[in-house]
């Protein structure tokens, strides 16, 4: 019977994932071994997994100890592995996708990049306000409501006069 | 004198004690049967035992476990299916 070794392709038999297939990364240890589907391809995650959740089937791939997705993606194609189980090898782009800690990393980066820029804005939209008050008067609420565009014009025109004041 | 609606014998009734001192039939719908496993006949848990109408209130996820064959078979029976698969 096969056993469950480095690049043994076995199918998840409990859980929400089961009924699908993956490929074994590391000797087991402790009843648990490192899996992975990968997940483009099958929908299993890179993950911690009981070994009598498993049950191995015959096909085993040459593949070192956790070895990238894109790797073993490539070696279950070059061994006409993908064919045999009937599954469908995931198009370059989405295989290519940055791994698991790139993309937290970017998520992490993105939220304070746009939390940065989006107080400056308001701070500026603060200041024209209080600005254009005494001199608009009754046009208050023309301001708020046209964007953008009128934001500059607004700036140009209070600057020269908070010197004029100055002064 | 009974609604006649209630004097149907498919509905359950129950005494209680209402605080006025009275004790008074209260008339329900039966429930319907345990959910079982097509292949074993056990019981299945995580499957809700109401009427059709209560289950159409909850969400999908309420009413059978996140599981390929999740509220036909058991777990066990599951685990037989697919085993059964690979080894073949």
């Amino acid at each position: 019977m096969a056993t469950l070794t480095i690049g043994r392709i076995a199918m998840k038999i409990a859980g929400r994932e089961a009924g699908k297939y993956c490929v074994v990364l590391t000797n087991p240890k402790d009843n648990f071994v490192q899996v992975t589907g990968p997940k483009v391809l099958t929908g299993i995650k890179r993950r911690r997994c009981n070994v009598e959740h498993l049950e191995p089937t015959e096909y085993q791939v040459k593949i070192e100890v956790e070895a990238s997705e894109k790797k073993i993606i490539d070696v279950l194609d070059k061994e006409g592995i993908l064919k045999k189980l009937g599954l469908k090898k995931p198009s370059p782009e989405v295989v290519k996708g940055p791994t698991g800690k790139d993309k937290k990393e970017e998520k992490d980066k993105k939220p304070e990049k746009t939390k940065k820029e989006a107080p400056k804005e308001e701070k500026k939209e603060g200041k024209t306000v209080t600005i254009s008050l005494p001199r608009l008067g009754k046009k208050k609420e023309t301001p708020k409501t046209e964007e953008k565009p009128s934001k500059k014009v607004e700036k140009k025109v209070t600057k020269p006069k908070e010197k004029s004041a100055k002064k | 004198m009974v609604r006649r609606m209630l004097r149907s014998r498919s509905l359950k009734r129950s005494q209680k004690k209402v605080p006025g001192g009275k004790t008074v039939t209260h008339f329900r719908r039966r429930k319907p049967s345990i959910a079982k496993c097509a292949k074993c006949g056990k019981d299945l848990k995580g499957v809700p035992r109401l009427r059709v109408s209560e289950l159409r209130k909850l969400p999908k996820t309420k009413k059978r476990p996140e599981r390929p064959y999740g509220g036909n078979l058991c777990s066990k029976c599951m685990r037989e299916v697919f085993r059964e698969k690979v080894r073949k």
